[in-house]
């Protein structure tokens, strides 16, 4: 008994020890202010050592990698004080209300609303890499690449501008994207704005480490002219997100027999679910993935392009790796031995890259159509369009045709019969299985 | 004729002390959910106002996070006046030493919170914001402790091990808030193995408290405690089981269905919403009874006897006075 108040004490010392150590874990001082994080996958991926390099290969790829940097800054700014070049097409007021810390302005309005939002998901950077997104699958969209899966265009084109305020507002049902329907519109304006804005830079980013790969001699320097950076490098890209709106997908007249605004049970659609059934296993190739039962059995071991990257990266490096710890360098000449230094260095370096600024890949399952939950949105329209494009980034392919002026693997106008059928499969019973009721009680009547 | 001196008003103040001091810190969780901290830019002046001067029609119909973080700092500096009222109270009053050195750590806390609520907003630093919410709820278990102490009524001694589990619990509980602090400001900076830990410090913590409520009630229990105590041990059991569905609720409503973990037929059919007010509610809750908690284990601690004699003596000495 008597030695419980020391007790105590030791406790309320440890506490408070404890307290100063996470303080102090969790960053201590003042808070870094935000910067943009380099894409290292791609700037390793870029930076395999040349044979005529003369500096060490580190230096090297270090200085290639702030010469990027600096030209990002000079055209797109901070995270605090984003910029929009004239001919990036963005409007610099918008990219101002998301970017920057969370604070009210002078007439009470929210700013940084990226941050307050989205930035532990989707990362500072727009690499889907914020400090919740291991937690989450699939992860947060990676903007870098310029790809985005939900949207009213063919499946190479971006994105336009209502359906990037379309995901914002609808969320992507059965992820852990929300909703932002309860934000104000300018909010979510701005806001996909800013996913642009990120996806641009992300982009150019990717072109200039490409470029420097392809066009230039080992000790060479980015050219940092107008010309280049804004014709070469920005004008391309930014030329696609200005063809969004016009490459937008036709949407065939909804056949007769086909009646959305009744239950796919209903009797007046009876004929279409069963025209939409014979092209889901027959000509729409629909089995091979989702699988003749539609419960997303058929092949699961398909990547995503984000995770496909990362995995065949890796692949190439491991093997890579492998093959220079084997190789004999006994009787190597001195300068053959430094090219072989080098490399192994680059190698690495990558793996490091590999497991510190990438998330582990995941596969993408096909999706169990009997949930019906759809990513893309349950609307007649937006199954119209996952069929038609299939999913851009995503395994799913399209039965629509690729281009304008194509041809697809089913006419324009049965897509409708498929997606009555899709509409269906919830509730439909299933005799082929043996099974006398709904495969999913999750009836929503 | 009522003769106020008998009145005891060291037990009066403090117990006013806790009630506002619990509203405060709701209204701190409300403002870190909806990162309302920088809704106003200056400070001490509310947009050039003096503060409580500030048009209380501008405030209650103005922006949400305007009224948040205007009432935050509103109920911050009525918390102040209160203290210093409290130390008043016991200055004038010959309260047992543990109770005026309660009370001289309340004050300096109090001072502490106001600058450290400022900085936050002047630096706009969220490690500022990270101390200045864990400071809220060290202030809050000392403003319980004067409370129960001061009431008059000595906690029956009990068993060593039926004293020592309870404090455990109280350090438990007040880390585990530490740890919720760091999730809960998120700022860019911040590195995904870095919060990584926390998520499993935090998860630790939770597994932690869990055992330790569940072991205080069972000493409690079987021991010839006082019978407060054990009442308080079992009302800890509700407010930690409650407290693990709000966990998880708060998992939820950040980040969704662990896809993981549970099956895709278990998964939401519609997407979350932000800004929802459920799940405001449910995040907010997870705080406010964190709070709650500590506040119990603090009052446990006591009741079991946690504090030795001088516990009480502070409170035995209250009652001579009375
Ligand atoms: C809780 C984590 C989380 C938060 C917060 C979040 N997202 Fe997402 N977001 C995701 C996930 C996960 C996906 C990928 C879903 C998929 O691939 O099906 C995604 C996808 C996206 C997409 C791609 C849609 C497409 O068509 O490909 C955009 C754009 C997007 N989010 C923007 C935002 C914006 C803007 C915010 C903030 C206002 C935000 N997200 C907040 C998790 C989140
Ligand atoms: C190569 C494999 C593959 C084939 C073939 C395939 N799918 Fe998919 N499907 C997928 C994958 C993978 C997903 C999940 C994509 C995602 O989560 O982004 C998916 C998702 C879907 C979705 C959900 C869309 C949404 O908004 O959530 C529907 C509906 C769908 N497929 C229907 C079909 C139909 C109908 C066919 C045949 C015309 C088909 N799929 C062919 C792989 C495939």
């Amino acid at each position: 008994m008597t030695n419980t108040p020391s007790f105590v004490h030791r406790s309320c010392y440890a506490t408070l020890a404890f307290a100063i150590v996470v303080g102090a874990a969790a960053g201590c001082g003042k808070t870094q202010p935000a910067s943009f994080r380099l894409n290292m996958v791609q700037a390793t991926k870029t930076s395999a050592p040349e044979a005529d390099l003369e500096r060490p290969w580190e230096k090297w790829s270090q200085d290639r990698q702030s010469q990027v940097a600096t030209i990002l800054l000079a055209m797109f700014g901070t995270p605090d004080e984003p910029l929009a070049l004239a001919e990036s097409g963005l409007d610099e007021a918008k990219l101002r209300l998301a970017a920057g810390p969370v604070r009210s302005d002078i007439v009470g309005r929210k700013n940084g609303l990226y941050r307050e939002h989205c930035v532990h998901c989707h990362g500072i950077s727009g690499d889907g890499m914020g400090p919740t997104a291991a937690f989450l699958n699939p992860y947060p969209r990676d903007y870098r690449p310029g790809k985005f899966k939900f949207k009213s265009t063919w499946r190479d084109a971006k994105p336009t501008s209502a359906d990037l305020v379309r995901v914002l507002h609808e969320g992507i049902a059965g992820t852990s994207m929300p909703s932002f329907a309860l934000l104000a519109p300018t909010q979510v304006d701005a806001l996909a704005e800013y996913v642009r804005y990120l996806s641009i830079r992300g982009e150019a980013e990717l072109a200039l480490f490409t470029y420097a790969e392809q066009e230039l001699g080992g000790d060479e320097q980015l050219p940092t002219t107008r010309e280049f950076l804004v014709d070469e490098i920005l004008t391309p890209i930014v030329g696609k997100w200005a063809a969004a709106e016009e490459s937008q997908i036709p949407i065939a007249a909804v056949p007769a027999g086909v009646d959305f605004g009744l239950p796919a049970s209903d009797f007046a659609n009876r004929e279409s679910v069963a025209r939409g059934r014979v092209l889901f296993l027959g000509d729409g190739g629909c089995v091979k993935c989702h699988g003749v039962t539609a419960l997303g059995d058929g092949q699961a071991n398909d990547y995503d392009d984000w995770n496909k990257t990362i995995v065949e990266v890796s692949k190439e490096v491991a093997g890579s790796l492998d093959a220079s710890r084997q190789a004999p360098t006994g009787e190597l000449s001195p300068e053959k031995l430094a090219e072989h230094r080098a490399r192994a260095e680059w190698l690495h370096a990558f793996v490091e890259v590999l497991e510190g600024d990438a998330l582990r890949p995941r596969t993408i399952p096909p999706r169990n159509l009997r949930q019906g939950v759809y990513r893309g949105g349950r609307r007649p329209l937006d199954l119209y369009r996952r069929l038609y494009t299939g999913i851009n980034g995503a395994p799913m392919p399209g039965v629509g045709p690729s281009g304008p002026g194509g041809k697809g693997s089913v006419a324009d106008a049965e897509i409708w019969h498929i997606v009555n059928y899709i509409r269906s499969l919830p509730y439909e019973f299933d005799g082929e299985l043996g099974a006398d009721r709904p495969m999913i009680a999750k009836d929503r009547f | 004729m009522i003769r106020l001196a008998a009145f005891n008003w060291t037990h009066v103040v403090a117990c006013l002390l806790v009630g506002v001091t619990a509203v405060l810190l709701s209204f701190g969780a409300l403002v870190t959910t909806y990162e309302a901290a920088m809704a106003v830019p200056d400070w001490p002046a509310t947009y050039g106002h003096n503060m409580f001067l500030f048009p209380l029609a501008e405030w209650l119909n103005g922006p949400w996070d305007l009224f948040l973080e205007h009432g935050h700092r509103l109920l911050g500096a009525l918390t102040g006046l209160i203290t210093l009222g409290l130390a008043g109270v016991v200055w004038r009053s010959s309260t047992h030493a543990a109770v005026r050195w309660l009370v001289v750590a309340a004050v300096a806390l109090v001072l502490v919170q106001g600058g450290l609520g400022g900085a936050r907003v002047l630096l706009d630093d969220k490690t500022v914001a990270k101390v200045h919410a864990c400071t809220g709820p060290l202030f809050f278990a000392v403003a319980v402790a004067i409370a129960v102490l001061s009431r008059g009524r000595a906690p029956t001694a009990s068993h060593e091990v039926a004293t020592r589990v309870p404090v455990a619990l109280l350090v438990a509980a007040y880390l585990q808030l530490v740890a919720g602090a760091q999730l809960r400001h998120l700022d860019a900076s911040v590195e995904p193995a870095t919060f990584h830990s926390l998520v499993g410090l935090h998860i630790v913590g939770a597994i932690a408290v869990t055992v330790l409520t569940v072991a205080s009630a069972a000493v409690t229990a079987s021991t010839e405690g006082s019978p407060s105590a054990r009442l308080w041990s079992r009302g800890m059991l509700v407010l930690v089981g409650g407290q693990l569905f709000l966990g998880a609720g708060a998992w939820v409503a950040n980040w969704g269905v662990p896809a993981d973990i549970i099956p895709a037929s278990w998964q939401l059919s519609e997407p979350l919403r932000a800004r929802s007010v459920w799940a405001a509610a449910v995040v907010t809750g997870h705080v406010v009874l964190g709070m709650l908690i500590l506040g119990g284990a603090v009052v446990l601690a006591i009741e079991s006897g946690g504090f030795g004699r001088r516990a009480a003596a502070a409170a035995a000495g209250r009652r001579a006075f009375a």
